[in-house]
Order: C-alpha cells, then structure tokens, then sequence
C-alpha cells in the first residue's frame, strides 16, 4: 500500500436522533398544570419556610418533603441576565435575553427569557436591563402545560 | 486518619484542536498512560485499579470509558471505575483513585483523563442537553449563557467592565505562551479580548475556551506504592467535593461563588490553611471563562469579594508573584473535557515534583490547590491541597 497519510480519512460521522419522554411526577405536573391556566404555582419547605419555584417535592436543604402550595404573583424583579448573540444547533435565532427572574414572593430564581429589548448595541445591553429591573409573564396564547406556556417575560 | 495517598506520575500529552487531531481518542489516551508509567517509573503490571471518566452524550457513545481502557493493552483483570459527573468528572478521577488508596484496597490506581469534547460537531448544543430538563432546558442555554450569567450578576454588583475581565483572559494566554503543552499559545491585549465576537453578555469569544483534544494520567499511591516511583511523591494533603442546587434558579447569589466558598473552608480546615495567600505556592483553577477566575479567587480566600481582578492586575498571580495561578494557562486555553478537568491535579502535581515545562516551573514549589468545576451552572466543585513529600 502507498497511499500518501494525507488522504486516511480523519473522522466518520456519527448521528442521534432520539425522542424522551420525562416523567414530571406530582409536583411539577401540578406546577404544569397551572402555567395551563396562567398560574405559577410554587411550593414550601415546612422547615425552612422558603418559596420555591419551579416546586421541589422536597427540600435540599432540610431533607424533608415541601407541603403547602401557593400561587405566586406574576411579577418578579431580574436578578441577573445575559444577552446571547450566539446560539447552538436547535437552539433560538440569537440575539436573545434570558434572565433569573427573583418572582415576588420565592426564595429561588426561575430562569426565563425576557423581550421586549433593545438588542441592537452590544455595548449598550446593561442599560436595557438595570439591576431592580421589574419583569411581568407573559402568556403564550397556547399553552400546553410546559416552561414555555410563560412565552416569556417583559419589563413592566 | 486514612493511610495517606500520593500523586507518584503524571503523563499529558500535547493539545490540538479536533480538526488537527489524526489520533483516535484510544491512541490519545494511550500515550498519556504510557507518558504517566514512564514519568513514575511504574510497570503496567504493578497497577491494581483504573479510574476512568466519560461525559454521556459529549462523545456519541455511552459509558465509552469502559470500552475504551480494555483496548490499552493494560491487564484484563484490572478493576476499571468509571465516574461520569459531567464537567467535574476529572478532578473526581484524582479524589476517587486517592479514597480506593486511602482505604487501603489498593496500592497503586491509574487515572485516566480522555479527550471528552472530542467530537461533537457542536459542542454547545450537546452540552443543551445536560441542562436540567423540562424546566431550564428549553430556555437556550449551552454551557457559555450559563457562564455569563456570573459576570453579569458581578458586574451589577461591583461596575466591573468587560475591559476588566479581560485581564484574566490576558494573563492566562501570556502563561500558556510559556507552556509547550497548551493548545491556544497565543498571547493576547485586552483590546483582543474585548474586540473578539460577543457570545453571551458580557463574555466575548476570546474570554471563552476552546474545544481542544489532549489527554492526561495520574498515578495515585499509597506510601508503599510510591517506594520505587521516580519522581519526588505529593501528598494528598486535604480534597473535598461540594455540590449547588441542580437547577440554575436554586443559586442564592451569581455574583460570589459560595458553594467553592463552602467547599474551601472545608479542605483548608482539613489541610490546615488558614492564609491561603502565603501558604500556597502554585493555584490551578478550573476557570474556563475568564470572568469566573478572579470570582474563584475570591471564594478560595486569595482576594476579598471584588477584588479578584485587582489581584490578576497586581502581578501577584503571575509566574514570579506571590501565588501563581493557572501558570499551564488553564482551561481557557487548553480544554479537552475530562483531560482539561483532570489537568489542574496533573500541572500542580508537577510544579510540586519539580517536573512542570521548564518555562512555567516555579522554583520550589512546595503547597499546591487544585481546582475543578461543572455541571449544569457550575453546580459541582472540587478541590485538592497537594503537598512535596521529600523521601526521606
């Protein structure tokens, strides 16, 4: 054999093409179910007292199970955000703003995106969002009990 | 106290990007093991335990590690552990091997770091996937967005610009400048960083690491097993893991890394460091994004909260300051997955020994602290204190 190393072939393509379906249990098919009704339902730890959204079954923390439910309200204040002028294969069309929202009531953040922004100037995207900013849901018109039923959120 | 256990061999091969990279991942691996035997002197034959680790998912396998060590040519009747924690899984490998040593089950454990990011056409979208599912997953995020959001949250805090930040950036390509074995040897301004391509606010391209092919091993003993090893042995003086919430919202405070913060007070009770500033003499941090050194720096005690980047800029953490940092150029410049996590042992580790690259080599090295972090929103740590332990 003679042929030159240059033309061995490098590397072989290998592809994934896989569907899941996650199993939501008990607290977060309830937490679906009311996005289905435009509510967002968080839990609390009978230990520690703190709010969670997304709901936990159980406290990591305190090591029990959470118990009381409440409705929280829709607005909350950003905690912190990044603007993502790239995106990755299957992912949104960039630019694009997602932030911790601190929802008035929970001790935890709920991780959304927030429109409504000027994205032009990537110098300029702090001012969009200073710290204290106020962010409300927005609805999706249909919402089929996922993260997403909150379309996402804009400044108030 | 458990028998102590020691780093006795180190082997790490050069770095390339993967479009550069005509050796498989076995052939990478491989030579890091041979490179790790021959620096320790140790048979093939004289091991009684692999570590291995793989990120399900980043290679288009499963389980990969497990198939990959019986193609070594090592014996078949080796125990193998294969440890599968995502970013941390390297600086797991050290802490694993050491604890089946300290239990005193085996004598001499080869861990083995493999070139994790090996293939995936786009590493961000795999990365997409080991995003808490359901709630978070949807939301675009790769491993950089989520990386951004602790920059973002320290520059509301303290004004920090990106200018600022990019002087980690600076320092960790001027130290890999020096080092032969890194993959982005370049050096860089700070008018490079900021200029470079935005990816996820504040970060630019240039404050993000590359998807780079290496691989790394590490020979882990017991006091007997490092006997008639050749390099000077380091103790494993102190190690500890600590883990956040899984999701990224259960984070308290983006702007200070408490969970490192945590994690250090823990170790440096364990190891007896109480200045962490004057005691270590060589840092590797597992600092991927540029913005997160100087906040790690922070948790690990070197500088006060906001003031991490006044630290770099000082000159305190260059190769000739008080407590040099990331001297190998760290995973901002080098990043192979498990290997780029494995790789802060594998550097301190040498820098102890005396065996480091002789251009980043710091003269008599005697404290390190190894560094390494990952899973989703950084929710996993781990560190190590490693300490020279003459032959007496």
């Amino acid at each position: 054999m003679n042929l030159p190393v240059s033309s061995n072939p490098v590397t072989q393509r290998v592809h994934w093409d896989l569907n899941y379906d996650i199993h939501l249990g008990a607290t977060w098919g309830r937490f679906m179910a009311g996005l289905r009704q435009k509510q967002i339902l968080a839990n609390r730890c009978p230990d520690c007292g703190r709010t969670f959204v997304p709901p936990q079954p159980y406290c990591e923390a305190c090591f029990v199970p959470t118990g009381e439910w409440v409705e929280l309200g829709q607005e909350g204040t950003v905690e912190a955000f990044t603007v993502a002028w790239q995106s990755f294969r299957g992912g949104p069309q960039p630019p694009y703003a997602i932030a911790a929202v601190r929802l008035d009531g929970a001790d935890t953040l709920l991780m959304h995106y927030v429109q409504g922004l000027d994205l032009s100037d990537p110098n300029a995207v702090r001012e969009q969002l200073p710290a204290g900013s106020r962010v409300r849901a927005i609805w999706s018109p249909e919402r089929l009990g996922q993260i997403l039923d909150i379309a996402h959120f804009e400044k108030i | 106290m458990p028998r102590p256990a020691f780093i006795a061999g180190a082997g790490i091969t050069a770095a390339t990007s993967p479009r550069k990279q005509t050796s498989s991942a076995t052939e990478l691996v491989q030579e890091a093991v041979w490179k790790a035997l021959e620096h320790a002197n140790a048979s093939a034959d004289s091991l009684d335990g692999l570590v291995i680790g793989n990120i399900d998912g980043f290679e288009g396998t499963v389980l990969g590690a497990k198939h990959l060590v019986r193609g070594l040519g090592l014996s078949p009747d080796l125990p193998v552990t294969v440890l599968n924690t995502g970013g941390t899984t390297g600086g797991n490998l050290m802490q694993v091997a050491a604890r089946q040593v300290r239990a005193g089950d085996r004598e001499r454990v080869l861990c083995i770091g493999g070139p994790t990011f090996y293939g995936a056409e786009d590493l961000q979208a795999a990365i997409n996937t080991n995003s808490p599912m359901v709630v978070e997953q949807p939301l675009g995020m790769g491993a950089y967005h989520m990386g951004a959001f602790y920059p973002s949250a320290y520059q509301e805090l303290y004004g920090t610009t990106v200018e600022d930040f990019a002087v980690s950036a600076v320092q960790d390509h001027a130290h890999a400048a020096r080092n032969p074995l890194a993959h982005l040897r370049n050096e860089l301004t700070i008018e490079d960083v900021v200029q470079s391509r935005p990816l996820s606010s504040p970060m630019t391209m240039a404050m993000v690491c590359p998807v780079s092919t290496s691989a790394n091993a590490l020979l882990i003993t017991s006091e007997a097993g490092a006997v008639s090893t050749r390099p000077t042995p380091v103790l494993i003086r102190a190690m500890g893991t600590s883990s956040d919430p899984y999701l990224g919202g259960g984070k308290s405070d983006f702007a200070f890394m408490e969970n490192l913060a945590i994690l250090a007070r823990r170790v440096y009770a364990q190891a007896g460091i109480t200045d962490p500033r004057a005691q270590f003499d060589v840092v590797e941090v597992f600092s991927p994004y540029a913005p997160m050194q100087p906040m790690q720096l922070e948790a690990l005690g070197f500088a006060a909260p906001g003031t991490g980047i006044e630290l770099i800029r000082s000159g305190a953490t260059r190769i000739d300051g008080e407590v040099p940092v990331n001297l190998s150029g760290g995973p901002l410049c080098t990043n192979a997955g498990v290997a780029g996590e494995l790789a802060p042992c594998v550097y301190v580790a040498l820098q102890l020994m005396g065996d480091a690259p002789p251009d980043i080599q710091v003269d008599g090295a005697r404290l390190g602290l190894a560094h390494g972090t990952g899973g989703s929103f950084f929710q996993f740590e781990n560190l190590a204190v490693l300490e020279r332990h003459d032959r007496s």
